[in-house]
């Protein structure tokens, strides 16, 4: 499978120089691959890698070793033709503050080499799925935060990629819209996409993901199932946490709790699971 | 990757600037062609009328409009060019991050700092290009050295958009690109010959001016639009200026960019 897999991440290692001079480590020898209609959830904390190795799956930066297929390219050494398959929703705001909501979508196509023409059905139609069709002629600036980034979302799916790299995809969207997300990556995946999820959302992993890689400090620290991660990591199958003083919940374990016990609940947040 | 395909990635961001410029054209307008055109009238008719005749080097005699014409049509080229390399690319690589966006795509990095490169040094161009058309509708300017003056502004324009691009990726805050601009763009300005003849300076002061690439692109400007002799160490200089500052700006860019 790992072969012909849209989505190949072998043995990918990133090294870079801090502002101080100082050689970081932030992705340390990592492989994973995403099947064709598969969704696989990186999830780990702020600064574990996350964002980096992205930015290294989209050939945006370049790799110490290893290497990175879409859709069986090489995307470090032809980017032009591996990105033509990548759908990227990054975790910045990348959206062009000078055009309307419909120009943006259609200019992204033509990056693709999609003329202007052939892109206006598929943008009104993403539009109207995305509940932006009524702003269709406006500029971003009239739009909310949840509304920029379901627009972000959109324009990732203009060029029909092979591969769906979404960061943080629904950070600042309300329930409402979380589900509006949902359902477009159902479809997405039953379209055959291969989908690179990362968030910090756990319930929304856990309902997306059918496979996860944890990552700790720019190492995978496992790769499988959320149930799977869930059944070997917290074996009790009901775990009883201090929400506020005095008051005990007991719940069904989840990957929250994965989460926190392999990633080693640094801050030591809230709660005590017991 | 081929030559026509980097050549389509160029021209996508071109584009893309272009598109912006044309959907505000009152707003480009306004901005890009006023303020070179408040220095021809308040230079070349209010000084202009009171300084009279200009003597240059080589004892040829034109008149204070003429001589002020020529400096204006670089300082628009180096006003122009360094400030919406400077200003405009800080804010579209970090504020608005476009770069990032179009770097997403099957353009390459090297492609968007290629095309915003061409497209800053295209806007100074145009710029350059109004006080050339004005000084030649004024006869003061010949027809056809004007028209030879628009590819030397333009490599001007290449060279000064690369330092602003420089001084962009260098800044940590937008506030400190104020420091190439008082320390090296403004006395440019007033001592590289755009106001009065060099040899009104120092000798070593001379020295110094030739040193900076506007004297250079002064000097070529003038020469052509007035038909002038060329002073010909300018065209080396200018070169120079031109490969160092668009190596060291891609390089520096790069860097900023890119882990």
């Amino acid at each position: 499978m790992v072969g012909t897999a849209p989505l190949v991440v072998a043995d990918l290692v990133k090294h870079y120089l801090k502002p101080s001079g100082e050689k970081f480590v932030a992705v340390n020898g990592i492989s994973f691959s995403v099947a064709p209609g598969e969704c696989f959830g990186l999830l780990g904390p702020n600064g574990a890698g996350k964002s980096t190795t992205i930015d290294c799956i989209t050939g945006f930066y370049p790799l110490t070793s290893g290497e990175v297929l879409v859709d069986g390219i090489n995307i470090h050494k032809d980017p032009k033709l591996g990105r033509q398959h990548l759908g990227i929703c990054a975790q910045d705001d990348t959206l062009d503050s000078d055009f309307d909501l419909m120009d943006q979508m259609t200019r992204y196509a033509t990056f693709f080499r999609i003329p202007v023409k052939d892109s206006r059905e598929r943008a009104k139609m993403l539009l109207k799925k995305f509940g932006l069709d009524d702003k269709a002629k406006e500029l971003i600036s009239s739009l909310s935060g949840g509304m920029r980034r379901r627009l972000q979302v959109a324009r990732a799916l203009m060029t029909q990629p092979k591969v769906l790299v979404l960061d943080e995809p629904t950070t600042g969207l309300d329930p409402d819209a979380r589900r509006v997300l949902w359902d477009v990556l159902r479809e997405e995946r039953e379209r055959g996409t291969a989908i690179l999820l990362s968030t910090h959302y756990m319930d929304e992993a856990e309902r997306l993901c059918d496979r996860i890689g944890m990552l700790h400090q720019g190492k995978l620290l496992d790769i499988a199932s959320p149930a799977k991660l869930i059944q070997k990591y917290v074996p009790e199958p009901v775990v009883e946490e201090e929400v506020r003083p005095g008051v005990v919940w007991k719940r069904v374990a989840n990957l929250e709790d994965v989460f926190l016990k392999l990633t080693g609940n640094r801050l030591g947040g809230v709660g005590v699971v017991r | 990757m081929s030559m026509g395909e980097t050549a389509w990635g160029i021209r996508c961001v071109w584009m893309r600037y272009f598109d912006v410029f044309r959907k505000n054209i009152l707003y480009a307008v306004v901005v890009t062609f006023t303020e070179p055109i408040l220095y021809l009238i308040a230079f070349g008719y209010g000084l202009g009328q009171m300084i009279g005749k200009v003597t240059l080097a080589g004892g040829y005699v034109v008149t204070y409009r003429q001589f002020i014409y020529a400096g204006i049509v670089a300082q628009a080229v180096l006003f122009q060019g360094f400030f919406d390399a400077a200003y405009g690319s800080f804010i579209r690589m970090y504020y608005q991050k476009i770069f990032k966006l179009m770097a997403s795509t099957p353009i390459t990095m090297s492609e968007v700092l290629w095309g915003e490169l061409l497209w800053d040094a295209s806007k100074a161009t145009f710029s350059a290009s109004v006080v050339l058309l004005i000084g030649t509708l004024s006869k003061d300017f010949s027809p056809a050295g004007a028209l030879c003056a628009v590819p030397v502004c333009f490599v001007g324009a290449l060279l000064f958009s690369g330092f602003g691009l420089l001084t962009s990726s260098l800044a940590q805050t937008i506030e400190q690109i104020n420091y190439p601009q008082y320390l090296i763009i403004f006395p440019m300005f007033l001592f590289c010959g755009v106001y009065f003849p060099l040899e009104q300076l120092p000798k070593v002061a001379v020295v110094i001016a030739w040193v900076l690439p506007l004297t250079s692109l002064v000097s070529l400007v003038r020469s052509l639009t007035l038909q002038l002799p060329i002073d010909v160490k300018a065209v080396p200089i200018l070169a120079a200026w031109l490969v160092f500052f668009i190596w060291i700006s891609r390089r520096t860019m790069t860097r900023r960019l890119i882990k």
